[in-house]
């Protein structure tokens, strides 16, 4: 209705909005998850919650509904599906919750990880330890209505200002329209479950054929202390790898917000660090550590249950007979004890290796500033990878946390999971090209993770221990992996990598004032951690050759060259800007850093009620916007509407009347009209 | 084409091929059958032809309302279960609504 009465009823304020973040529209076996407005987007009278006691308005005594519910703190923690309510826009708080606030559910990935009624039911259903206990699950709930989250920007201002002068009660009485209204669109075009929205893409006879939702996908990340033949797949004769792993993605309520500061990045900025710290200390080792960075791990193990699925089906250069033992690390923002937590799989920790394991570790931490600790023995392992190892072959393993029981991360797969909740704590009056030089507290502590994790990787694959006091994780490598107070991750702004396009030229990275959005995606589009750890990686564990433009993106070395493609990977990259100079020095990085799928197996078989493997589809939309404007009171519209119909009525009646008598109306003298018709 | 100007037996001939007609699945060419020659069949004073394209138009409309009855009937069953029956109900669409069960 309001399309064809807006130049009387309507007057628009902002007909875009900027900086919003939709919650959209999931789907797996069983569910739908997310939200969506109706078809034509939804409208509401703004109403700006300023307070708890506010929400009676909304929910009951307001006269005007429905209602666009406006959030400025952090009140998002309890919902109801009610008729009154239009959407909800959050307006991004600058602070986080004190008390915590984790949008997940309490028992992440409950139903796909190791423990079930077959393997440790004791264990099943987070039964021993509750691992999230803030989790509220919003972020698997359902909602019929839009919600969307805005940074505090120009358009919230124009908001709360409409607010203000249209829609405030101002002592108890009722406010006058014209009012302002808000419409926010949000149609997602899947629904019910993945079965069904795969099936509807996949019609082959349809008159309008179109997909409907995409697999949550993207690829892992991994490279090999020696280098692999990355052509011949399956079993490699007398090779041994320990796995490094670590998860790559994060998620929150909101799509396009995945700060995962605690949750993914401190995992991730320790094992590259080891990575580098063991660059050049690898070569007499006997074994192979493999750096695996899995992807969708968020999402029912994406990354981890297909490198499995694929060392099963001989799709991968080795395979489960292959690996020795695994190393995860998980979140490891140490708190002010400096403790971590080395879990282990209380079924198989009979298995003397683990124990191996255990006391490398030990060993490597011994010196350095931080405690390795072992919870109690009947504590089943917390939500990670290592779990989809464990489902198909009892490998030694273990896993690195900061937490003993439950998570001490407060806003785990939350907005506030940022930089904020790590305590990056700059002064003030650094400049943001002084605070890039400045170690906090946070990265001298990570550093010494990362050292940690190095040394137990060395003696795990067979180092000596005299030999493990040279691995060090270098603290500067560590602090432009660093996070920026409010900008998240800028670690590019140090290592200026530059990206590659398919032409051969270099184009910049993605813009550096931005948090990392560790989402993992639809598996169609490449996801920004992705490119991120595969050139970081190749960075800081491979070494620059001679080798040409040319032949180092085709995969060569000289013009003869057709073997090192098998075992290496060669990257034209950009190097920092010249002294006194814009110019940049480019060369090729040749690494072990290879990319395997991330695709869930589910949809490899087209398995899409499957129990054992991720089902997570994201639905397609045709747009997703909001804007805001004056709306007239329904009494109007309904004149305005009375007024158009009576005119058409009119001009009708007008019409046939004239019609009726055009003979006489319109006869001229000279030539008398054939009225005969 | 004006009836009025139209023979008796050239009448009857065309009554017949829409009755005909009809059953090639074509309910609606009973429907015009109906509409275009009730006056002729029942209005008109009694001519030779007559008796016949009564029977035509009779039975026409009988045809018509079998199939407005069998369509009414599997439109409701097909609108009410389609997001029931889930993977039939998809493959007997023709065209399925964004975002619709």
């Amino acid at each position: 209705m309001e399309h064809f009465l807006n130049f009387n009823v309507i007057t628009f304020l902002l007909q875009n909005l900027n900086e919003t973040f939709p919650c959209v529209r999931l789907l797996n076996a069983t569910h739908q998850i997310g939200c969506q407005s109706s078809f034509g987007g939804d409208v509401g009278v703004v109403h700006l919650l300023e307070s708890e006691e506010n929400l009676d308005w909304v929910l009951s005594s307001g006269p005007n509904p429905p209602y666009m519910v406006i959030l400025e703190s952090t009140l998002f923690t309890r919902y109801s599906q009610c008729s009154r309510v239009a959407g909800v826009v959050v307006v991004e708080p600058t602070t986080n919750p004190p008390d915590g606030f984790s949008p997940h559910t309490s028992c992440p990935n409950e139903n796909m990880g190791v423990y079930s009624e077959s393997y440790g039911p004791s264990y099943a259903h987070c039964n021993v330890t509750v691992w999230n206990p803030l989790g509220n699950g919003l972020s698997y709930e359902e909602f019929d209505f839009p919600i969307f989250s805005m940074k505090d920007s120009n358009d919230t201002e124009v908001i709360r200002r409409c607010y203000r002068e249209h829609n405030r009660a101002v002592n108890g009485s009722t406010p006058q329209y014209p009012l302002c209204a808000m419409q926010l669109f949000s149609h997602m075009s899947a629904v019910t479950d993945t079965a069904t929205c795969m099936r509807r893409s996949e019609i082959p006879f349809s008159l309008t054929p179109e997909f409907v939702c995409d697999p949550l996908g993207d690829e892992n990340i991994w490279a090999s202390t020696k280098p692999l033949n990355n052509t011949a797949k399956g079993h490699k004769e007398g090779e041994s790898v320990v796995i490094a792993a670590v998860k790559m993605d994060s998620r929150s309520f909101f799509f396009g917000l995945a700060p995962g500061a605690d949750s993914t990045a401190t995992g991730l900025v320790a094992l590259l660090a080891a990575a580098n710290a063991l660059r050049n200390a690898t070569a007499e080792l006997n074994r192979t550590i493999l750096y695996t960075f899995f992807h969708g791990e968020t999402f029912d193990y994406i990354g981890s249950s297909r490198m499995v699925y694929d060392m099963e089906n001989n799709q991968f250069p080795l395979d489960l007979d292959n690996v020795h033992s695994i190393l995860e690390v998980g979140q490891v923002a140490l708190g002010s004890n400096s403790r971590l937590w080395l879990h282990s799989d209380p079924v198989s920790r009979r298995n003397r290796s683990v124990n191996k394991l255990v006391s490398n570790l030990h060993l490597a931490a011994a010196g350095l500033n931080i405690s390795l600790e072992e919870p109690n023995v009947t504590q089943p392992l917390p939500p990670s990878s290592f779990q989809r190892f464990l489902r198909v072959r009892s490998i030694p393993g273990v896993v690195i946390e900061n937490h003993q029981a439950s998570f001490t991360n407060k806003y785990y797969q939350s907005i506030f999971d940022n930089a904020e909740s790590l305590q990056l704590n700059y002064s003030p009056n650094l400049t943001a090209e002084e605070q890039l030089e400045f170690v906090t507290d946070a990265a001298k502590n990570l550093t010494e993770v990362a050292t940690a994790v190095a040394r137990g990787l060395y003696l795990q694959a067979g180092g000596h221990p005299a030999g493990m006091n040279t691995v060090q994780a270098d603290s500067k490598l560590v602090r432009p992996l660093d996070w920026k107070r409010n900008s998240g991750y800028t670690w590019i702004k140090r290592l200026k990598i530059k990206k590659q396009s398919s032409d051969g030229d270099v184009s910049t990275f993605s813009s550096e004032d931005k948090p990392t959005k560790f989402y993992i995606g639809v598996d169609q589009e490449m996801s920004e951690p992705n490119f991120m750890v595969q050139t970081i990686l190749a960075n800081l564990t491979g070494t620059i050759v001679n080798v040409t433009k040319e032949n180092c993106q085709k995969q060569k070395e000289d013009e003869e060259d057709n073997r090192n493609k098998h075992l290496y990977y060669y990257q034209w990259v950009q190097g920092p800007l010249r002294p006194n100079s814009t110019e940049r020095d480019s060369f090729c990085v040749r690494s072990t850093v290879r990319k395997s799928p991330a695709k869930s197996p589910a949809f490899v078989l087209r398995e899409y009620t499957s129990k054992d493997y991720s089902t997570w589809t994201e639905s397609r939309w045709k747009t997703i916007t909001g804007r805001i404007f004056l709306v007239a009171s329904h009494d109007l519209e309904m004149l305005t509407l009375g007024v158009g119909v009576a005119v058409l009525l009119v001009s009708l009646l007008l019409t046939y009347f004239v019609s009726s008598k055009a003979d006489i109306l319109f006869s001229s003298g000279r030539e008398p009209t054939n009225a005969t018709y | 084409m004006n009836l009025e100007r139209l023979p008796n037996e050239e009448k009857l001939i065309l009554c017949r091929k829409y009755y005909l007609g009809g059953f090639a699945f074509l309910p609606f060419l009973w429907l015009v059958n109906v509409v275009w020659f009730f006056r002729e069949a029942f209005v008109k004073p009694a001519y030779t032809e007559q008796l016949q394209i009564k029977a035509y138009v009779k039975w026409s409309a009988v045809g018509l309302l079998f199939w407005v009855a069998v369509l009414t009937t599997w439109i409701t069953i097909f609108q009410h279960f389609r997001a029931q029956w889930g993977e039939v109900g998809d493959s007997l669409s023709f065209t399925i609504p964004l975002g619709t069960p």
